[in-house]
């Protein structure tokens, strides 16, 4: 064991003069140094490396390199190109996107401030939008449902909506737009209302309405009682069904009937506090009763 | 600092200078094939330089073998080893020019390198990369990645062999 350790070392040019004149007296060292040497001498190919390294650098280029080199590629740029203007044309319209919105869900109400400090308080499932950059030249805005408005004494103060339009300098009204139904009242000062072709103006403690087309603007309303305001809201010989609508857009629920005249007007107001004590003075005056299932209140009649 | 990436020409001319004849070496002790042999050797290389990105310096040497060793196993069919001496190689007493001397070492070279074509491929690459391009067992080990333990094994294990096969003929 020894021995073999010695040789490996021997092999291994690690041994010392010493050692080598004690290996050289063991008895298989005269065949192992023959093997030693004559092993030594069989000629392996000798490599020409100028050469070898010529024929490497030829191969490489037919090969590899064409792979590392990348191809300037037109289509590419184009691809880039158009990115970059998606990215720009999106990122003016959000970073510099003059249109201001607010808008509100169901059962939810939001008040805030316009450039001009006028307040805007605006009901349930409603959007207002406006230019930022054109409120200096003109006071308008749009309106999608229903909002109250303390305008700021100053220049004309217009509200859109698709059914008519609210023109006024400065005083406080309700402007509410719903599915054929348009309303405006007039809390203070004097308000004119642009429907269609007529222009009415429209004094404090005046509504204005237009139901399914058909105007009327005589009727009043007491001023103090600025009812949603007050999570409330109140109706004065309104069809059923936007008074449902209203209670839809206040607590958030389906509202389906059965059997039931939708026409019948309906006089009074609904808490938006609490919806069975909403539904209840809705459906005890006109005689009906109602049933909530889940998100869906279904209203009926209990005579038959 | 010097550059010393795979993928800088001259760095891999350097490194390609100092290891093709050992790497073509390598390979002639598995076929024993003087075409073949230079042909693995210059594909590792080629393999080295596409991926030379990838390819640690300090791991270059020993992924080159690794290469080679893969694709000998791959593309050459096992043959026969057949080695051969060198025309001009001088005899252990270059002194004893006797003819009985000279018909003596002929006859154990002959005998000899049999014995070693008989080696399995591993003792031989081993055996023969200490013997002709005098690699000690440290350096074989990073190359191989092996432990050094594992080529002193080998050699040793040549050795006997050789030994036994001399004797015994």
């Amino acid at each position: 064991m020894e021995e073999k350790n010695d040789i490996l070392k021997w092999l291994n040019r690690e041994t010392s003069d010493e050692e080598l004149t004690h290996l050289k007296e063991t008895k298989d060292f005269k065949t192992l140094e023959k093997i030693a040497h004559y092993s030594a001498q069989i000629e392996t190919p000798e490599v020409n490396v100028k050469k070898a390294l010529t024929d490497l650098n030829l191969k490489t280029q037919n090969t590899a390199k064409k792979g590392k080199v990348m191809q300037f590629n037109f289509n590419q740029l184009y691809k880039y190109a158009a990115a970059i203007v998606v990215i720009l044309t999106s990122s003016y319209f959000l970073l510099f996107n003059n249109d201001e919105s607010f808008k509100t869900e169901f059962a939810q109400t939001k008040s805030f401030n316009l450039p001009d400090n006028s307040e805007v308080v605006l009901n349930a499932n409603s959007e207002i939008s406006y230019s930022k950059k054109g409120w200096k030249e003109s006071r308008s805005l749009t309106l999608d449902g229903e909002a109250f408005f303390n305008v700021q004494k100053g220049k004309k103060f217009t509200v859109n909506t698709d059914i008519g339009a609210v023109t006024v300098l400065g005083t406080q009204f309700n402007v509410k737009e719903r599915d054929n139904y348009f309303e405006v009242k007039t809390y203070e000062g004097l308000v004119s209302v642009a429907y269609k072709d007529t222009l009415i103006k429209l004094p404090r403690g005046a509504i204005f309405k237009v139901i399914n087309g058909v105007v009327d603007f005589n009727n009043t309303f007491d001023v103090n009682e600025k009812s949603w305001l007050q999570k409330e809201s109140n109706f004065k010989s309104t069809s059923l069904r936007f008074v449902l609508k209203e209670i839809e857009n206040q607590f958030d629920y389906i509202v389906e009937t059965k059997d039931i005249d939708l026409d019948v007007l309906y006089s009074g107001g609904f808490t938006h506090t609490d919806v069975n004590i909403a539904l209840q003075s809705v459906t005890i005056p006109l005689q009906l009763s109602y049933k909530i299932d889940g998100k869906i209140i279904t209203i009926f009649n209990y005579d038959r | 600092m010097p550059n010393t990436s795979l993928c800088d020409e001259v760095y891999f001319n350097k490194f390609y200078a100092d290891h093709i004849q050992s790497a073509s070496n390598f390979a002639y002790y598995k076929c024993s094939n003087k075409n073949t042999s230079l042909d693995l050797a210059q594909e590792a290389f080629i393999k080295i330089w596409e991926n030379c990105i990838k390819i640690e310096v300090s791991k270059a040497k020993s992924y080159l073998f690794t290469v080679i060793n893969n694709l000998f196993l791959n593309k050459v069919k096992h043959e026969k080893v057949v080695f051969e001496y060198a025309k001009s190689s001088p005899y252990l007493d270059t002194n004893n020019e006797s003819p009985e001397y000279l018909l003596e070492e002929e006859e154990f070279k002959e005998k000899l390198k049999r014995a070693i074509e008989s080696l399995t491929a591993g003792e031989r690459e081993v055996f023969l990369m200490n013997r002709i391009d005098g690699k000690k067992y440290r350096e074989i080990a990073e190359m191989l990645e092996l432990s050094q333990k594992a080529i002193e094994k080998r050699m040793s294990s040549a050795l006997k062999k050789l030994k036994t096969k001399i004797d015994g003929i």
